[in-house]
């Protein structure tokens, strides 16, 4: 193969499919990226057999091919070229890459090692706009476990409700549901929220589709396409958790409670919580850390209800009051051992459900 | 003023001792407790230069007519226990070193039992005439001093240092009675000429600085000239609780090892409840037939202290060790916990994944209740009149009930 492209376009196509790469992987030819040209248009693949990415470049060709070389320092040396136009060209096993005088000889990896991966028809596709989904995903994400023990809880529900999108993810300590109206869709399937927070630096945030397979599901966007292995699980009955109502209902302002917690969490360590005594009138946020110190505070706002003390884990609180989208925020609680609720005081398509510390 | 009273009170060749007074015919006799290593070994045995932690075969051959026996685990608790006990019943201030050692505050039991030396007399007395053991006790104003004081007093022997006489006690002493000398600053000490703690004492601090670097310098010097402020500490800080079982060399499969890890994990969950604590960190060790071990550990987000959360942890740790491991013969089970908590807030957990793990699922709190209701009546009624079904009904693999050995560790 033999292309010619702009250093910066180039440098972006590997960079983002270089993002599926795990530099980790023990077989070495995943640490590599397949770049193939034909039809005048360089396509280059990342994956960790999980995730790929896939991205796509208009170029100047010379001589159509495919190469595999290493994804990290491919993607860099180019990124080091002087700005302007950059040559690869492949020859006798390896990847010449030129441009503005500094040559750089890659060894190119067995091409016919790397994985087969054939893009899934996009028919019954769901065309969403890319960057709501990826708000919408990163608000719920914060809730999703990371214990790779609990696989399952790693990913995001996306599932079908009437004429809306709702997505679910928890880590059995709070759980985020956000829902999309106006996206219809049937059925559920259980996505790794670790290649969903790619999806915006890998294929971009314009109009997406989204295909939810039972093996795969893909996200492609005119900048590429991200596929992923679905989880084969059954997610927990989430719905059981949310409350039919709640007796007690805290306004306060978001900006104000996210500093104050904060502070809070200064003298926290991750498993010292934050107390909430709510009454009439507003919140007294305290927080005591034997051997540290203290901090105490008062923010003003409206509350209906008994008089009650909650305590909550000052980052999982951060998460979620982070992600409610609006200046107004409304904790709904009915028992210091139960969990409470979150949500904006006038958008409601965001709840993250917070179960509390036991004192 | 009261006269400040601080005893180190260490028995004498422990394990050892133990073996003889269960097993009379070896009375007098050169013997060492340990398969491999030397854990412990009578004065008889020291004559001959066998010395704790040597191996085996270097014991022999100093000493050919070793007899070399296994440790009864159980029973050393049994016996640690008893004398624990009678170390409490002088003064509340015990703080325990090891199994068989400890320091005691007896400044404020003079009123009630005497002098610090005749508290002293009377806990080798006791222990004597209780156990069968002997124990050496070092009496000082300083818990640095009494423990060299009861290494100096050994065997079953005790010095009384008076105020006023540490010094003249201290500095005639060989360096390596510090603590912090070990074999490597022994040596470097000597290069410089100093062989007893009063040439440390007499030595310029900056010299010392220069050997053995700050820290170590001032710590030693401080030492020498009879400086050690640290107070008897009762509620010194358990770091880890566990229990280990020896077990026939076999391949085992998780069926076999189960009733042994329920086992191990009742003793270590019942002592960690017992102590106000719970576990953030648990460790699952395995010891194959050709001595080399290996550990897997896992540290959950809310610690715990119930049997059956502890056990799902170690039930997982120890399915990796079979499954990358699944040939070797297994020689030894242990499991340990540790991020030990007292009263620790608990965050709780929704009732959505039947894998959770550690302590504030639902699953967990619920087995709290039967936590408690086990040690209630073990209280009442003995630990052995409760034991897990999968105990009674398996075929006992390991060596001894008692063999399971009970192990808090400070450091």
């Amino acid at each position: 193969m033999r292309i010619r492209a702009e250093r910066d376009d180039l440098a972006d196509v590997l960079a983002r499919a270089g993002r599926a790469v795990s530099t980790r992987s023990p077989l070495p030819i995943l640490q590599g990226i397949l770049l193939e040209v034909s039809g005048g248009r360089l396509t280059v693949t990342g994956t960790d057999n999980e995730v790929t990415v896939r991205t796509y470049l208009e170029v100047e060709v010379t001589e159509d091919g495919r190469s595999v070389i290493p994804a990290r320092l491919a993607a860099e040396a180019v990124r080091k070229l002087p700005v302007g136009a950059v040559t690869l060209a492949s020859n006798e096993g390896e990847m010449e890459i030129t441009g503005g005088g500094p040559r750089f000889r890659l060894r190119e990896m067995v091409a016919d090692d790397f994985p087969k991966i054939s893009d899934v028809a996009m028919d019954d596709s769901i065309q969403v706009d890319g960057g709501q989904l990826i708000r919408a995903l990163s608000q719920v994400g914060i809730a999703a476990s990371t214990d790779d023990a609990r696989p399952t809880l790693t990913g995001v529900l996306f599932e079908g409700e009437g004429d809306s999108l709702r997505l679910v993810a928890t880590d059995s300590y709070r759980l985020g549901v956000r829902d999309l109206d106006g996206i219809k869709t049937e059925g559920s399937k259980i996505v790794p929220y670790r290649a969903l927070r790619e999806l915006g630096r890998t294929i971009g945030s314009g109009s997406m589709s989204i295909l939810l397979g039972d093996r795969e599901a893909a996200f492609v966007t005119a900048d590429g396409r991200l596929t992923v292995r679905v989880i084969d699980a059954t997610f927990p009955n989430y719905g059981q958790l949310l409350p039919d109502g709640h007796s007690n209902r805290l306004t306060v302002d978001k900006e104000a409670l996210l500093e104050a917690v904060g502070r809070a969490a200064l003298v926290a360590e991750d498993h010292i919580p934050v107390r909430l005594a709510m009454h009439a009138g507003g919140v007294e946020l305290n927080v005591v850390r034997q051997e540290v110190g203290e901090e105490t505070e008062f923010l003003e706002g409206e509350y209906v209800g008994d008089d009650m003390t909650i305590a909550f884990n000052t980052r999982y609180l951060t998460d979620g009051v982070n992600a409610v989208d609006d200046e107004k925020i409304v904790i709904e609680t009915s028992d210091p051992l139960k969990p409470g609720l979150l949500h904006g005081a006038e958008k409601t398509d965001f709840q993250y459900l917070l179960m509390p510390v036991r004192l | 003023m009261d006269v400040p009273g601080i005893l180190h009170a260490d028995l004498d060749a422990f394990y050892a001792a133990v073996a003889v007074l269960e097993n009379p015919s070896l009375v007098g006799k050169a013997v060492a407790v340990g398969s491999g290593v030397v854990l412990s070994c009578t004065y008889e045995a020291r004559e001959f230069g066998v010395r704790g932690g040597m191996r085996v075969v270097d014991a022999r051959a100093r000493c050919p007519h070793l007899i070399l026996v296994e440790g009864v685990f159980g029973s050393y608790t049994e016996y640690s226990r008893t004398v624990f006990d009678i170390f409490e019943s002088y003064t509340p201030f015990v703080e325990p070193l090891s199994i068989d050692e400890a320091f005691l505050d007896v400044t404020g039991s003079v009123h009630l039992f005497g002098s610090p030396a005749d508290i002293a007399r009377r806990i080798r007395r006791d222990v004597r005439k209780q156990t069968g053991l002997a124990v050496s006790v070092g009496v000082t104003g300083r818990k640095f001093l009494s423990k060299i004081a009861s290494q100096v007093a050994k065997p079953d022997g005790m010095i009384v240092v008076q105020p006023g006489q540490e010094l003249e006690f201290l500095h005639p002493l060989q360096v390596s009675h510090l603590w912090g000398v070990g074999p490597v600053t022994e040596r470097k000490l000597g290069e410089l000429g100093l062989e007893t703690i009063g040439d440390i004492a007499t030595t310029p601090i900056d010299a010392l600085i220069a050997m053995l670097g700050s820290a170590a310098a001032h710590h030693l010097h401080a030492l020498a000239n009879n400086h050690d402020p640290r107070p008897v500490e009762r509620t010194r800080r358990a770091r880890s609780v566990g229990a280990q079982s020896a077990l026939r060399p076999e391949r085992r499969t998780m069926e076999d090892l189960l009733p042994i890890l329920q086992r191990l994990t009742d003793r270590v969950a019942s002592r960690l409840r017992a102590k106000g604590r719970s576990a953030r960190t648990v460790t699952v060790r395995v010891r194959f037939g050709d001595l080399s071990s290996v550990t897997r550990s896992a540290t959950v987000r809310s610690p715990t202290a119930s049997t059956a959360a502890l056990m799902a942890i170690e039930r997982r740790l120890l399915q990796k060790v079979l499954d990358r491991y699944p040939k070797h013969e297994i020689t030894l089970l242990g499991v340990s916990t540790s991020g030990l908590g007292f009263d620790e807030p608990i965050q709780l957990a929704f009732d959505v994944d039947d894998d959770a793990l550690g302590g504030g699922t639902p699953h967990e709190i619920g087995s709290r209740a039967l936590d408690e209701s086990v040690d209630e009546v073990r209280r009442r009624f003995g630990r052995d009149i409760l034991a897990h079904g999968s105990d009674l009904l398996s075929e006992r693999t390991d060596f001894s009930d008692g063999l399971a050995e009970v192990m808090i560790k400070d450091d």
